[in-house]
């Protein structure tokens, strides 16, 4: 173990204070220190405020499984769905819980081959909330459907009735693809990445099934050469692989919308805008996450102020980019010359879901500009709170561009109100505490910060600082 | 006559002649009686479908004996030993017959499918309708299958059988014969039935003291009788709408709710066709309504003036003043009746607060068409108000020209007012009501229920057990019209038969076979009586050759009624001078309408008449034409007397009063309704109706009939409103009344439309397309090929199917919405479904109000659909009907998008649905721009529909489902929740005609279906004939031309769809004196605010000028520089 302050015996000149970054670990926190840190989680005791968390997260997942199960059994009128508004909060839901399932691989692919280091401290929680949000967004276009049992036909499968293909145009079936693939991505890359986390908590466990099951998936780890150079390959080439899947999801799945010819619906803006605004609520979500256990578990000097402002400038810049996609949908509406998609803006606006649009508005457009202020985005309560403006702000975002196109477009005879239903609404916040009891396993049994990568990013590993190299290198 | 035992053309409709000839054969017969014991005769008392068979069965007995020979034998309980001739099973069968209607009957093609009869079709050889329907005829089919009719013979409530119930009749010959009928009464409703009027003349002669009373809750009799009284002798008018060039209604709905709506709407849209006279001029008929609630004849008009119903009286008066002003006569002679008529209606003319130039200026325009215009009055009118429509009439020369008589074939009966009189001296012994339902619908100062309770035996004939057979003695059930035998007249005399395609379901008995009962007749089968109606009426000879003609041909011309040559001499001026005085001195008590004192309007129902429909889902499921509103009725009133009331909010539910008597219900603010007029519609708040009509408080809508007393059975004043402050719900199937300034109903005045006949096509983004590069045809090139170009071989060169819809007929009365519910399987889904716009019909009317753009001007169109009925602009407004049925569009947005390829293209340009294939992604419907999908949100067809949303755990009669399901079509799928489904073009009828053309065909490969062969369920029924539906390679189809037309266009055509049904544009033609003139329809002045005249030569346009100035090729090639 080495000890907390750093040895005097060797004299290397300090980098001038200005151009010296702040440290992504703070407090000089050794090697140990941070695997007793976040093993610890694991090995101790659990704590009340997750067994109460755990309790009410378990009724409320229930009550999602109760709510499907009366869907299935009843039809898809029990949520408020009608024509013209075929599409509701389901298609609300899964648009919500996919772009937060952005944030993860975003972190996790994107920034590390920008080589942006503080990614390590958050990428484990946001690849594990990505996943558990893409299960939540996945079961929205499952169940969604009229008949359930045969929404396997969407997938293209050689059949007893001849060749029957699925239809290849439809964005439906392009969603199909996307999202099974992002799924199976990043699920893979969060399972790579635990590999040699797995292996220390094997390491350090005493119960037989501690030792059997994490032994099990450590997948035989014994942090050699040879491992960590194909670790390190696979990793970089899972990256990769999921980079692309990042800006393609929601793209895609901003497709069901820009391919349609509904007014409101059909603009080319959408597959960037979405992007924007799938990390933008991504990062909400990690916010909306982290802040808390940040403090629950202590971890102050891993997950820095300086994590949390990062995280509040990418919301800023990304907010900001939606914001600007709302201005030029509007431009381009009038520029259009189009009077039927002039109307859908105007009505949006203006018509009678005027109160959900400036919802959207005051969350994603305004609520973000705080962040321009030092001040506030390093208030850890005033980031937190805006955070959960800004996962608002997200799914009224949806809302608006879903149900606003659809309940006033072509021709006036259609037009129609639509409203939720209990069931609609209870099916939502169930999926919540589905997530929640997911994310509340996964921070009990599973190392919640990236153990190897955080002590990569240390000073300690870093040969050309003066705790690094050679002479700390050892845990 | 040829011998029509031969079998007819294998194509075409095959009509039936009587059975017994097919299955009279002895060894047939005996070996029938040996086969099934008596018991298959008995009358069920279930409705499975276990019992249905039974009774096919036993019907199939009755066949064999010749005891009703109505029906095929049922295949499933007996095979055929001897295949009957041109019988297929599995192929449908059309008979002749009629639906008797008040005092006339529709006739009717019913479609048969192996002995069930599952759709009612006009008989379009007769010349009156044309093979049109109405939506009342539509949706009759469903009453017989209805599992809350009366299906047990009652005595004090309790099940009896039949025989008992018949000796009860069979008493009342013995009790009467004595004493010559002294304390007998009939109370019937209006009918034709000769066999009807025949027998109770055999009853008049038995029983001479027996008093025939006859009520009808919605009557149309007034115009026959003040008809009858100024032409001094009895007639009946019939009006010639095709004839008539200018057309003035007081207050009469011959589009909507009169009698015989279908045929009046067939007359009026051959009028309203465009037409070139010698000067190449284009000419149609003008419409000028005079009236308080809208209806549809006032939503077609070309000019309409609205004023309370009691002010038409006033109006008229005014009009015919002013048709004696314009027409200077000569002086009159001494003595003569017109100056005394002429102060009269001056006097009664000062009443009128309209515009003076209204009625100067159509005035002048009736006069410039004498012979060729005609002025009808409405049946809620007084009779004098019909007595100067028909002195108009007689000024301008249209008597025998735009208005003939017929006899009227109606006996006399005494009044339902004598009948009460007669019950409270006591001197009712036995009341024999036939039909109707008088404790429901009777005048509420008669508390009818009360009274009939005063006769001492009453024996009521009633086709559901309802309010009237609470308080009867004896109930007997009564047999639809398709399952028993009769007949009847048709509106223009002819002689119809009533023809039963099935045997009594329920062993119910015709108002036919029970009066021949009481008249003690041997002959007490339906067969038999209007077999020997017809003999009586063409003698023995030949007999037998025209009963076959009738029952073949579905009428008998020679039989019509004859025609009474009234003339205008006949008309008698003092009869009217007098009836008018005495008329106005009757009615200046009744004073006018004010904020205080409400005028009440009871109207017969577009959906459920006057009640007689309650317990019909189709009907009550179907949009008032008017209101759009569905399973309800309510208070209508005009914006500004909701205003001046104290803002009353629409749907808020209000306590009318009306002379002491009071009724609940919720407001509907109305456009274009007459101030301080109130609608109620008649029909709904039923105490004992269905599980669709609903009881007491569970029933559908509110009674009017409670507060609707003798003295004012159509309209009255003095109502008073008292507000409730709650909000009642109102399911309403179109909540956004404006079209908002977009051209989707494209409309020119006929001047508009001289200037430029293809302005229709130079409206909407299409006509701002100038900039987008065009094909060598001038038409807007194409990113992608065109799928049957770029693949030829997935294209159909004989056949491909298209539809046009001429806006300039239609009148939205909708008979296609029924009809099509009909055909196609359409389930109802219930009020609060539609509430939630989840109705499931697959064509549906678009009625869109257009207001002045001046007053238009302010409102937002972002506004709650809520919001809307507090605008100014409704007060007055023009309106339009579309009807929206898929498109068909060649590039179907829907087809694209659909993940599992269940929507489809076929190789004859239909738009199909696989069902099996739908997985219910509902994205096909959020790309229909049209949005007619429709999704099976629940189990409509399993689950009754106030259970729908418990899922597994609803109850599941099966019996009563079984017997809705008879009226099931066998050739469409019943869909299950889940799946999407739309019109399909009727694609089951396209494909009977391709094979029975193939089969004609044989060697020859001449498969082409003759046009006019496929008719659409929805062209079938439409009684204007404004659908045309056809192959579109054909050049010489109807479809073909009418596409060629220059009013056709395209519904969004800018979305480059390339829908295969068009529209053909309305044309109105408002005479341009009129105060309310407006240059272009309402509609148009809104759109060329926002896009500019489509009269002028722009967008579109534009281009061709660039091919004259020598840009051709350039603009071709470069069209984007344009």
């Amino acid at each position: 173990m080495s000890s907390p302050t750093a040895p005097t015996s060797v004299k290397i000149a300090a980098p001038p204070r200005e151009i010296e970054r702040e440290p992504l670990v703070l407090n000089n926190r050794s090697l140990g220190w941070i695997s007793d840190q976040i093993a610890g989680i694991i090995e101790g005791k659990t704590p009340t405020w997750w067994w109460v968390t755990m309790l009410i997260s378990l009724p409320v997942m229930l009550m999602c499984f109760t709510m499907i199960g009366y869907l299935i059994s009843t039809g898809v009128g029990v949520w408020g769905l009608n024509s013209p508004i075929a599409w509701g909060w389901a298609i609300v839901n899964f648009v919500f819980w996919i772009g937060i399932g952005h944030a993860g691989t975003l972190i996790s692919a994107v920034l590390f081959l920008l080589r942006q280091k503080w990614r390590t401290s958050i990428n484990r929680a946001a690849e594990a909330m990505t996943i558990f949000a893409v299960m939540c967004a996945g079961i929205f276009p499952m169940i969604h459907v009229g008949r359930i049992w045969f929404a396997w036909w969407l997938f293209p499968l050689p059949n007893a009735n001849g060749p029957i293909w699925p239809q290849f145009r439809s964005p439906l079936l392009w969603d199909v693809f996307a999202v099974s693939t992002y799924f199976t991505v990043s699920a893979l890359f969060w399972y790579m990445g635990l590999i040699p986390d797995l292996a220390t908590i094997r390491d350090r466990c005493k119960g037989f099934f501690g030792k059997f099951f994490y032994g099990l998936f450590s997948l035989g780890w014994t942090g050699s050469n040879r491992h960590w150079s194909n670790y390190e390959k696979a990793y970089l080439l899972l990256a990769g692989l999921s980079t692309p899947l990042v800006l393609s999801v929601h793209s895609i799945v901003s497709f069901d919308f820009a391919v349609s010819q509904v007014p409101g619906w059909h603009t080319t803006i959408f597959p960037p805008y979405f992007v924007a605004g799938a990390i933008f609520s991504g990062f909400g979500m990690v916010l909306t996450l982290m802040i808390p256990l940040r403090s629950l578990f202590k971890l102050e000097d891993l997950l820095t102020i300086r994590h949390i402002e990062l995280m509040c400038k990418v919301t800023l810049a990304t907010g900001s980019i939606v914001g600007y996609a709302y201005g030029m949908e509007f431009f381009i509406a009038w520029y259009g010359g189009n009077p039927y998609e002039a109307y859908a803006f105007q009505n949006r606006a203006f018509g009678p879901y005027w109160w959900a649009y400036w919802i959207m508005i005051s969350c994603n457009v305004i609520s973000p500009q705080f962040f321009w202020f030092k001040k506030l985005r390093t208030n850890v309560v005033v980031v937190w709170i805006l955070s959960i403006f800004v996962n608002i702000g997200m799914w009224f975002e949806r809302f608006v561009i879903v149900v606003t196109s659809l309940h006033r477009d072509y021709i006036p005879a259609n037009w129609a109100y639509y409203s939720p239903t209990k069931v609609d609404v209870l099916t939502f916040v169930g999926t919540f505490g589905l997530f929640m009891v997911l994310f509340l396993l996964f921070i009990r049994f599973l190392p919640l910060i990236a153990i190897s990568e955080v002590k990569g990013v240390t000073n300690q590993a870093d040969p050309h600082h003066p705790l690094g190299g050679a002479k700390g290198g050892h845990h | 006559m040829k011998d029509l035992s031969h079998s007819p053309k294998p194509s075409g409709p095959a009509y039936w002649r009587s059975l017994d000839e097919l299955t009279d054969s002895p060894e047939f017969r005996q070996w029938m009686d040996r086969e099934f014991p008596e018991g298959a005769t008995e009358a069920p008392t279930g409705q499975s479908r276990r019992d249905f068979m039974k009774i096919m069965g036993a019907s199939f007995l009755l066949a064999g004996a010749g005891l009703t020979g109505c029906r095929r034998p049922e295949e499933t309980i007996l095979p055929f030993s001897k295949m009957p001739q041109n019988y297929t099973h599995g192929v449908p069968q059309f008979f002749a017959t009629a639906m008797p209607s008040r005092d006339s009957a529709v006739p009717l093609l019913a479609k048969s499918n192996d002995g069930r009869p599952t759709k009612v079709e006009g008989n379009p050889d007769l010349e009156f309708g044309k093979g049109g329907t109405d939506s009342f005829t539509q949706a009759s089919l469903l009453n017989l299958y209805d599992p809350d009719r009366s299906q047990k013979y009652l005595k004090g409530g309790n099940a009896v059988t039949r025989n008992e119930a018949i000796g009860a009749l069979r008493m009342l010959n013995g009790q009467f014969k004595e004493n010559k009928g002294k304390g007998l009464s009939f109370l019937v409703q209006s009918s034709s039935s000769p066999s009807r009027h025949r027998l109770e003349a055999l009853i008049r002669e038995q029983m001479p003291e027996a008093k025939w009373h006859a009520y009808e809750p919605v009557s149309f009799r007034t115009s026959v009788q003040s008809c009858s009284k100024v032409f001094k002798k009895s007639v009946r008018p019939v009006p010639h709408f095709s004839k008539a060039k200018v057309i003035l209604s007081l207050d009469c709905d011959f589009l909507g709710t009169e009698q015989e709506a279908y045929s009046h709407i067939r007359g009026y849209a051959d009028g309203r066709r465009l037409k070139e006279d010698e000067n190449h001029h284009t000419t149609s008929n003008r419409l000028y309504a005079i009236e308080s609630l809208l209806t549809l004849t006032g939503s077609n008009a070309d000019h309409r003036l609205r004023v309370t119903s009691g002010q038409v009286f006033s109006v008229a008066a005014a009009l015919t003043e002013q048709v004696f002003d314009q027409l200077h006569l000569p002086e009159d002679e001494a003595g003569s009746p017109i100056p005394a008529l002429r102060s009269s209606l001056r006097e009664k003319a000062k009443g009128v607060t309209v515009d003076e130039k209204w009625i100067v200026e159509s005035v002048k325009d009736l006069l410039a068409h004498k012979g060729e215009c005609l002025v009808v009055a409405g049946h809620r009118q007084p009779e004098s108000v019909h007595q100067l429509a028909a002195a108009i009439n007689t000024l301008l020369g249209n008597i025998g020209h735009t208005v003939t008589f017929l006899e009227d074939t109606q006996p006399a009966y005494d009044s339902l007012a004598q009948l009460k009189q007669a019950c409270d001296a006591g001197e009712v012994e036995a009341l024999v009501v036939l039909d109707g339902n008088p404790v429901y619908d009777a005048p509420a100062d008669f508390d009818w229920k009360a009274t009939q309770r005063k006769a001492k035996n009453v024996v009521r004939l009633g086709y559901y057990e309802d309010e009237t057979s609470e308080v009867a003695d004896w109930h007997l059930p009564m047999a639809h019209y398709l399952e028993s035998w009769g007949d009847a007249r048709s509106g223009d005399g002819s002689y119809l038969p009533v023809q039963p395609l099935i045997a009594p379901l329920f062993d119910g008995l015709t108002e036919i076979e029970v009066l021949a009962r009481i008249a003690g007749s041997d002959q007490v089968k339906p067969y038999d009586i209007a077999r020997t109606t017809l003999k009586s009426a063409v003698g023995e000879n030949g007999f037998e050759g025209q009963w076959k003609q009738l029952l073949h041909d579905g009428y008998l011309s020679d039989l019509r009624s004859s025609a009474v040559d009234a003339a205008e001499d006949d008309f008698d001026w003092s009869t009217l001078t007098q009836n008018l005085s005495q008329a106005i001195t009757d009615e200046s008590q009744s004073g006018t309408a004010s904020k205080d004192a409400l005028e009440v309007v009871f109207y017969r129902d577009a959906s459920l008449d006057d009640g007689r429909m309650n317990n019909n889902g189709w009907m009550q499921e179907c949009p008032d034409p008017i209101t759009k509103m569905t399973w309800d009725n309510a208070v209508l009133i005009s914006r500004r007397t909701a205003a001046e009331m104290g803002n009353i909010k629409n749907k808020e539910l209000v306590e009318v009063e009306f002379n002491g008597r009071k009724v609940q219900g919720p407001i509907w603010i109305q456009p274009g309704l007459a101030d301080f007029s109130l609608g109620l519609a008649l029909g709904y708040g039923r105490s004992k109706s269905g599980n669709v009509g609903g009881n007491g408080d569970d029933s559908v809508g509110f009674n009017a009939y409670a507060i609707r007393d003798s003295k004012s059975l159509s309209f009255g004043t003095g109502a008073k409103i008292r507000r409730l402050n709650r909000i009642y719900d109102i399911s309403c199937t179109q909540d956004h009344w404006s079209m908002e300034g977009r051209a989707i109903v494209r409309e020119a005045n006929i001047e508009n439309f001289e200037e430029k006949r293809d302005f229709a096509q130079n409206m909407d983004l299409e006509a701002h397309a100038g900039h987008i590069p065009t094909d060598e045809d001038g038409k807007p090139a194409q990113i992608y090929e065109h799928p049957y170009k770029a693949r030829p071989s997935t294209h159909s060169d004989i056949h491909q199917w298209g539809m046009a819809i001429d806006l300039q007929t239609c009148v939205g009365c909708s008979a296609c919405v029924v009809a099509c519910q009909s055909e196609n399987n359409i389930p109802i889904v219930g009020k609060e479904q539609v509430a939630n716009s989840r109705e499931m019909h697959w064509m549906r009317i678009d009625r869109y109000y257009s207001g002045n753009p001046e007053l238009r001007g302010n409102v937002s169109n972002l506004i709650m659909d809520d919001e809307q009925a507090y605008a100014e602009w409704i007060d007055d407004v023009q309106v339009v009907n579309q009807p929206m049925l898929c498109q068909h569009c060649e590039s179907a947005p829907c087809e694209s998008v659909c993940p599992v390829n269940a929507t489809v293209h076929d190789h004859e340009g239909l738009n199909v649905m696989a069902y099996n294939r739908c997985v219910g992604t509902r994205y096909c419907s959020n790309n229909c721009a049209y949005k007619v999908r429709r999704f099976n949100y629940f189990d409509y067809n399993k689950r009754p529909i106030d259970q729908l949303y418990e899922g597994p755990l609803a109850s599941h009669s099966d019996s009563e489902i079984d017997l809705i399901e008879m009226a099931k079509n066998p050739d469409v799928t019943v869909r299950m929740r889940g799946v999407m489904e739309k019109c399909t073009f009727c694609t089951q009828r396209i494909e009977q005609a391709k094979i029975a053309k193939k089969v004609e065909a044989r060697d020859s490969g001449d498969v082409e279906v003759a046009d006019g062969t496929v008719k659409t369920a929805c062209q079938q029924a439409c009684p204007a004939d404004a659908i045309a539906f056809g192959n579109l390679l054909d050049p010489e189809s109807k479809v073909s031309k009418l596409k060629n037309d220059p009013r056709n266009y395209a519904v969004l055509g800018f979305l480059d769809t390339k829908p295969r049904t068009t529209y053909l544009a309305k044309i109105r033609n408002p005479n341009k004196n009129m105060p309310d003139y407006h240059t272009m329809p309402l509609s148009t002045l809104e759109y060329t605010k926002n896009m500019g005249s489509p009269f002028e030569a722009h967008g579109a346009s534009h281009y061709a000028e660039g091919h004259e100035d020598g840009h051709a090729v350039e603009t071709k090639t470069e069209g984007g520089q344009h």
